[in-house]
């Protein structure tokens, strides 16, 4: 049944927003937010690691690029929320594009590894050296101008704000994934030797996607500074960087829907589980391995087959 | 003869202390269907890999319709007309027979030209999953256009990795043991399918047995110890002294 959802993009997006408009205003609206942000980057992030193949232990780089890159902007040049919303989406793809240019050409250990230290170092700038422009240890506190309802400061308006915003996400990567680049994706993540003896330039389309996940990441950092109204360097910890590989996993890697039920059970666990208990960090391992072992295609693998 | 669409001079391939491909210089005539033997680690392979860009050759050069092809990559390779199977088939496990044939197939068509239609279009179209059909027609596997691959036969698995090389618009076709690993009927169904095409290109079958090529090649070249042993007609060549030498004692290699 579920399996039909995935084949009609227009029923995707449905159950997509009916479940976040239920989850919205059955718990609390920002919250929700929350978890929705998060869902966009879990898709962009999977597009490099479930579609492709590539699994990358640095994406809070791109996170904290985009939400850096809005940030500041609003902070230091103009206010205007949709202009710094851009910028931070071409924050996060030109940083994708220059340092892609060289991670790109790894894979396996050594990408994951790669973008750690990229990570490491991004940082460690956006702490430190760059503090004059990023507040260094205290971020920014930000302000973003509002238009009539066009208001990021109420919350409501901000849920149906990124829940069209995930929904346009999940338009673009559901087009691309059933496109012909969609099955070369997939074949490069089988065997990307074989893909050149049809004729591609493997190199190249690992460094467009590459951007592209720059780009979606970038956007999600951005969407959370303008909904937190500040950012800072918890939005680049390389420490963080288990929490998206985790709702992946846990989602069902290679699947945009996937990507969407793990975005939102991560959040589940880490938000709930954790007023209950106060380590939650270890029931998350403990699910963790669960999925290695018995649950290899993540919740929504197992879903789509019901 | 034509002019040769393929051709090597003094081609070397080493690795670390082994010299696996030992200076050959060949060629192959524009039209013709070429085989090649050797005994195990003969370095057939490997000479085919360095005609389709797998390895870049220690030494020597490599020409396709007289341009130095010898540092161009695999996949540009490709685009000028040179197609390969692999000895272990390879096709994609994890993908349907059709999407199989559509990553080959949308490469050389209009769509792939129009980066908006090959990054938004949605692939499952009439056109393109026409045209795919009829590639997996002439192999027999037609019917299995839906089933996933990697629940496929290891024949059909090879008939498909041909079909694919057949749609990306070869002008010369590299086939490494199409036969191995084969029952007798699948061994007999590829034969045929390669009785049909060829003559339409030029096809090079890398073999273990003469007895296979006999009936399918013009001309026929002997690798040994990754050197070129011997190349010409191939009543001739199973003929020659040194082809003996190399063949001694293998039953296969019977005087015809
Ligand atoms: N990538 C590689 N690295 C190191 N040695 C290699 C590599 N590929 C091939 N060789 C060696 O080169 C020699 C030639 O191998 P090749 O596969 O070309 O032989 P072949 O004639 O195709 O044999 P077969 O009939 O068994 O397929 C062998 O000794 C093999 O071990
Ligand atoms: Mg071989």
């Amino acid at each position: 049944m579920f399996s039909k959802v995935e084949k009609y993009p227009a029923l995707t997006l449905a159950l997509i927003a009916v479940s976040f408009l239920i989850f919205g205003y059955s718990t609390s609206l920002p919250k929700i937010t929350d978890f929705i942000i998060f869902c966009i980057f879990v898709i962009g992030f999977d597009l490099l690691y479930g579609h492709m193949g590539q699994l990358s232990f640095g994406h809070m780089l791109y996170l904290g690029a985009g939400a850096y890159g809005c940030g500041m902007f609003a902070y230091h040049v103009y206010p205007d929320p949709f202009l710094s919303l851009l910028v931070g989406v071409l924050v996060g793809a030109g940083l994708a594009a220059i340092l892609g240019l060289v991670v790109v050409k790894t894979s396996h250990a050594a990408f994951a590894l790669l973008n750690l230290a990229l990570n490491e170092v991004g940082a460690y700038l956006v702490l430190s050296p760059l503090h004059t422009w990023t507040g260094g240890e205290d971020g920014l506190s930000l302000f973003f101008k509002s238009y009539g309802f066009i208001n990021f400061s109420d919350r409501t308006f901000r849920f149906y704000f990124c829940l069209a915003a995930l929904l346009l996400v999940v338009l673009l990567v559901v087009r691309l994934v059933r496109s012909p680049y969609g099955i070369l994706l997939k074949s490069i993540k089988e065997n990307e030797t074989r893909v050149k003896f049809l004729g591609y330039n493997t190199y190249m389309y690992k460094y467009v996607t590459f951007i592209i996940s720059g780009a979606i990441v970038g956007f999600s950092g951005a969407l959370t500074s303008l909904n937190l109204a500040y950012c800072n360097t918890s939005l680049m910890a390389p420490s963080r960087n288990v929490e998206v590989i985790f709702a992946a996993l846990m989602g069902g890697a290679g699947s945009v829907l996937g990507a969407v039920v793990g975005g939102t059970a991560f959040m589940t666990i880490s938000n709930y589980l954790a007023s209950y208990i106060v380590r939650w960090e270890m029931f998350l391992g403990v699910a963790l391995l669960a999925f290695a072992f018995w649950f290899r295609k993540g919740i929504w693998g197992y879903a789509r087959k019901l | 003869m034509g002019e040769p669409i393929l051709a090597t001079s003094g081609v070397t391939k080493r690795f670390d202390g082994l010299v696996a491909v030992d200076d050959i210089t060949y060629e192959v005539a524009e039209g013709e269907t070429a085989g090649i033997i050797g005994p195990n680690g003969a370095g057939k392979s490997t000479f085919f890999n360095l005609l389709t860009g797998y390895f870049k050759p220690s030494q020597g050069q490599v020409y396709f319709r007289g341009r130095d092809v010898t540092v161009l990559p695999s996949y540009q390779r490709v685009m000028l007309g040179i197609a390969r199977t692999f000895q272990l088939v390879s096709v994609f496990d994890s993908m349907t027979v059709m999407e199989n044939m559509m990553l080959a197939r949308v490469r050389q068509g209009p769509d792939y030209d129009s980066k908006l239609r090959f990054f938004f279009k949605n692939v499952h179209y009439k056109g393109l999953e026409r045209e795919c059909g009829e590639a997996l027609e002439t192999l027999g596997i037609a019917g299995k256009a839906d089933t996933l691959t990697a629940d496929m036969g290891y024949g059909e698995k090879r008939e498909l990795e041909i079909a694919i090389a057949l749609s990306l618009n070869p002008k010369i076709l590299l086939l490494d043991e199409p036969f191995a690993g084969l029952s007798l009927v699948d061994i007999a169904h590829i034969s045929e399918v390669i009785k049909k095409i060829k003559g339409k290109f030029t096809i090079v079958i890398i073999e273990h047995k003469i007895s296979k090529l006999m009936d399918l090649v013009e001309s026929l070249c002997v690798i040994n110890e990754g050197a070129l042993v011997c190349n010409g007609n191939p009543q001739e060549v199973i003929c020659d002294a040194k082809v003996k030498a190399c063949y001694w004692g293998k039953e296969d290699m019977v005087c015809y």
